[in-house]
């Protein structure tokens, strides 16, 4: 499998090194003649959260795409996708950084008739509710009210659905506060005990403005102190009593640090630096296969919630255009959202996952059962022993109880300004 | 000079070095003790375990991110520009010898060059290109702003070496028949060679080392640290510090063969009286 | 014959030059157009002439008590740099002597830098952080009682992360100076009576004086722009200008970000002219 797996690594680059060589800067502009001739590379520009090389290889076996990734930090993603639209031939892109992205008119709307299984996306997306029926959350950024475009050419966002999605949707999850139950005495429920004084000097934040902003407000309302109309998208008022109440923290020395990156938040976490934080479901999951106790703690205020998707470029057309909707079609076909499940994510087509996952595998993630045996990660780690249950439980008791979406208020500008200062002070 | 005695202060500042180096060494410390790490190790204490794992997973294909493909492409890249440096640097520093007009400008723009936030000018650069709508690579674009942040370097650092550097040297050899280029080629670089060497070691170091110039300049193919920095936006195994030690020991390495080389020529020589070596 | 001979200078600093417009002016222009742009929330650029941006910056209480900050980390850093570079440098020019071992003694100092800044800095954590290896030292060895948090996260480690990473930059100027002194002049001090810490300050010093005005300018220009280091050190808890650049950036805030852009460069270029008043780095070449 390694033996494979390196041999073709060697073909690629050769392959791509005479490319470079034959063609020059031209390679990846649209030239017809070149497609045809040789096998499709589609460049996916997105950060480093769903770019697996299973999950490229699996596209090589099924599809015959040689998938070449572009990572990146989530801040240069926007400032990618809006700057330099022709680096890339698809964007894994969340929903919040499209009101910046879709502006830019650098992305086509997808022809919704052209993706096999649209019918069966989670509802999430397509009419704001769950599969149940029950409405979900609209404050922040909602993935509905970012879905559509009003034409296939359009830099409008389309107030109801219509034929042209700005992105089709990949995977999304709910986030909430990972603490470490070996070492906090008082168990936590509340996103109020951010700012207890119990975590003084052992708490942290993420110091990534449009985020960091809506765990701080999840934590101020839970104070009492402050009340929100929409945390979402918050008034001038607002953000200036809710910087005011994590200044006051600050100064006080409340936080240990702010992280940036997943990683950082792992390590935080692992060397003991934090007991409680904001955080992502796979680092909590990363964390606990360091032999390190910690809990992805539910609390009774609800869940921040995220979601992402890939999305076309305008400036992709012919060949490449069908190979963009055929790896999407491929994405959503089962394989990837069983993978993307196992991750602790949840993926936008649960229908087809759910056959690529066993029945033990598919209780544990999705419906919040103990698990028979043991959970593997998708790249083959135990990560749970028999037994465990999924912190926070089924997918309806998570998504079901999310409180808000990441997002980007119509205060940004104001909220980035107060954010530094709340960084300086 | 011959070998006189060590005076106090000698030792004073050997130890200031000595500390300095350890100090310089420190977190490379923690890189090596953690590559050690048992596989379910993370990339902080406490220790998971001792184990090679991490140095065995180098050499294969990670589930995030492309240590071997942008390793190859930063020490390439890494290499270019240590060539453009020198040699762009080399010329410039004895243009600057002499008034031409212009001077001060250029001077001024290169210290905005170093001052410039980085993110500006890669910022700059990726929205020039595509303006122009010229594909960017790391070969193209990348190369460009590395340059950017590495001549005003190589620029100033010429100065310190043609600091004083005495014409006398150069006149002798006009005076022997000697062609300008002939003079440089045999007479000035010779001197100056030393300080080359290390204008291209700063040139690598930098270039290598580079972030914020090259994330929005490098198109689609990721340098070293860029890729490791996305790397970090999904759970990142210690095989990262595998590589930092592996970097480590691997120039120690290389260093202490050609110093052991080196000290093993001198004595040779001293002992055979060859004058190898010491031609123009 | 003459008119070639006049050209060299030109051709010889041509592709230096050329860099610099092509990779430095022209986006530069660029990004100095943008910045009197309005902006909007969903709307990236709106071509204008607004000095709006430029008020915004100057009208922040946060903007001074940010660049002030700056410039005290960057005084500190200078302060400890210059120190250690001047006598570290000394000891390599003047002290070791040999060609070999100074080669050698500057590599060991740059093969720390081999390894990714990402990686390095990550590690700094299990060094420094509460219950790293710097603070089971002190514990084992009795001198603290309890973690000391300070290590991490503070002024003081972003500092040491400065000091860190700079202070090489600033020894090789240095050195390359040094080494172009005279060494007759120091045996005639020497010859004449003079004391090494004497010797020090009244040869070697103003000798060197080049190379240490060059080794500021590096370390001035990277503190000033810096944004890693504060960032990871500082626990994201420390402002620095080139991080609230950074921040702006990425909230596609072009704009006030290239106006907060243009004032760091006025401020740092008006920082090395007067430096470049106390010494012209060009006079003596």
């Amino acid at each position: 499998m390694k033996m494979v797996s390196l041999t073709r690594r060697r073909v690629l680059l050769r392959g791509a090194a005479l490319g470079g060589l034959v063609l020059g800067s031209r390679r990846f502009r649209a030239v017809p003649a070149v497609y045809a001739a040789g096998p499709v590379t589609l460049r996916i520009a997105g950060t480093g959260v769903n770019q697996f090389k299973e999950l490229a290889d699996k596209a090589r076996e099924e599809l015959g795409f040689t998938i070449q990734y572009t990572s990146l930090v989530s801040d240069d993603v926007v400032k990618r996708a809006v700057t330099q639209p022709s680096s890339f031939d698809l964007l894994d892109s969340e929903y919040w950084m499209l009101k910046k992205i879709v502006p830019s008119g650098n992305l086509q709307g997808i022809d919704v008739k052209k993706i096999e299984y649209y019918d069966q996306i989670v509802p999430i997306f397509t009419q704001g509710k769950l599969p149940d029926g029950k409405p979900v959350a609209t404050e922040g950024i909602s993935p509905l009210k970012v879905a559509y475009l009003t034409a296939a050419k359009s830099k409008d966002f389309a107030n109801t659905p219509s034929e042209w999605m700005t992105v089709i949707p990949t995977v999304y999850n709910a986030d909430t506060l990972g603490v470490r139950p070996d070492l906090i005495k008082n168990p936590v429920n509340s996103w109020a005990q951010l700012l207890a004084p119990e975590f003084k000097g052992k708490a942290a934040i993420l110091d990534i403005p449009s985020i960091g902003i809506m765990d701080a407000a999840m934590a101020s309302e839970a104070t009492g102190k402050v009340k929100y109309k929409d945390k979402g998208n918050m008034t001038v008022a607002e953000i200036d009593q809710t910087i005011a109440i994590m200044t006051e923290a600050k100064k006080a020395g409340q936080f240990r640090a702010f992280w940036k990156d997943f990683n950082e938040s792992v390590n935080l976490m692992a060397s003991g630096e934090v007991l409680i934080q904001s955080m992502w479901s796979p680092a909590v999951t990363k964390v606990r296969q360091m032999g390190v106790a910690c809990k992805y703690q539910p609390l009774k205020e609800g869940y921040r919630a995220w979601a992402a998707g890939l999305g076309v470029p305008a400036h992709l057309n012919g060949k490449m255009l069908d190979a963009a909707y055929e790896f999407i079609n491929w994405y959503l076909s089962g394989w990837v959202g069983a993978f993307l499940n196992r991750q602790g994510y949840y993926t936008a087509v649960l229908d087809t996952a759910k056959k690529f996952m066993t029945a033990d595998e598919w209780d544990y993630w999705m419906e919040g059962k103990p698990a028979n045996s043991d959970i593997v990660s998708p790249t083959g780690e135990k990560i749970e022993k028999a037994g465990a249950v999924r912190d926070g439980g089924s997918f309806y008791e998570r998504i079901g109880h999310v409180a808000v979406w990441n997002t980007v208020m119509d205060q940004d500008r104001y909220m980035v300004r107060k954010w530094n200062e709340f960084i300086a002070a | 000079m011959g070998e006189r005695r060590r005076p106090p202060i000698f030792w004073a500042l050997a130890l200031l070095l000595a500390l300095f180096i350890a100090f310089m060494y420190g977190p490379i410390l923690t890189i090596v003790v953690l590559a050690f790490q048992g596989p379910n190790g993370g990339l902080v204490f406490p220790m998971n375990g001792v184990s090679l794992h991490w140095f065995a997973e180098l050499f294969e294909p990670q589930s995030i991110g492309d240590i071997r493909g942008s390793f190859d492409r930063s020490a390439a890249l890494g290499l270019a520009v240590t060539i453009c440096t020198v040699v762009f640097s080399f010329l410039a520093g004895l243009g600057f010898r002499r008034r031409f007009r212009g001077a001060s400008l250029l001077l001024y723009l290169a210290i905005a060059s170093l001052v410039m936030p980085s993110i500006v000018v890669s910022l700059g650069i990726g929205a020039l290109f595509e303006l122009l709508g010229i594909e960017r690579h790391w070969y193209s674009s990348a190369l460009g702003a590395h340059l950017t942040w590495t001549l005003p370097f190589g620029l100033l650092i010429m100065f310190a070496v043609f600091n004083r550097f005495d014409p006398a040297y150069e006149e002798a050899a006009r005076d022997q028949g000697a062609s300008g280029c002939q003079t440089i080629r045999h007479v000035v670089v010779p001197i100056v060679l030393p300080s080359l060497v290390g204008v291209a070691l700063f040139g690598f170091t930098l270039s290598y080392d580079e972030i914020a110039r090259t994330s929005q300049s490098v198109g689609a193919l990721n340098t070293l640290p860029l890729e490791l920095q996305a790397m970090q936006t999904n759970a990142t195994t210690p095989v990262i510090y595998a590589l930092g030690a592996a970097t480590t020991g691997l120039s120690l390495a290389v260093i202490g063969t050609c110093l052991a080389a080196v000290l093993w020529a001198r004595r040779r020589r001293a002992r055979y009286g060859s004058d190898a070596g010491r031609a123009v | 014959m003459n008119r070639l001979a006049r050209a060299v200078p030109y051709l010889q600093a041509l592709p230096l030059s050329a860099v610099f417009v092509v990779f430095f002016a022209v986006p530069i222009v660029l990004v100095v157009v943008v910045s009197f742009f309005d902006y909007e929330t969903y709307q990236l650029l709106i071509p204008a002439f607004s000095l709006e941006n430029y008020r915004e910056v100057f009208s922040e209480d946060v903007t001074y008590r940010t660049y002030l900050m700056t410039v005290e980390f960057c005084a500190i850093t200078w302060a400890i740099t210059v120190t250690l570079g001047f006598l570290i440098a000394y000891f390599l020019a003047f002290q070791v002597r040999s060609a070999t071992w100074q080669m050698v003694l500057l590599l060991g100092c740059s093969i720390p830098f081999w390894t990714s800044i990402i990686i390095r800095m990550i590690a700094w954590i299990p060094l420094l952080g509460r219950n790293g290896l710097v603070n089971q030292l002190l514990i084992s060895l009795h001198l603290a009682s309890k973690p000391q948090e300070w290590l991490l996260y503070s002024p003081f480690s972003v500092i040491m992360g400065y000091v860190h990473l700079y202070t090489l930059v600033m020894i090789v100027p240095i050195f390359n100076s040094m080494m172009r002194i005279d060494r007759s002049l120091i045996e005639a001090a020497v010859d004449a009576g003079a004391r090494t810490s004497q010797v020090m300050r009244t040869v070697i010093l103003p000798l060197s004086k080049t190379g240490v005005a060059i080794g500021s300018i590096f370390v001035i220009a990277m503190v000033m722009g810096d944004f890693v280091t504060v960032d990871v050190l500082g626990g994201g808890q420390v402002a620095s200008v080139g991080k609230q650049i950074a921040t702006q950036l990425s909230y596609l805030q072009f704009p006030p970000a290239a106006a907060d852009a243009m004032v760091l460069l006025v401020a740092v270029i008006v920082m090395i002219a007067l430096l470049m008043r106390a010494v012209d780095i060009r006079k003596e070449l």
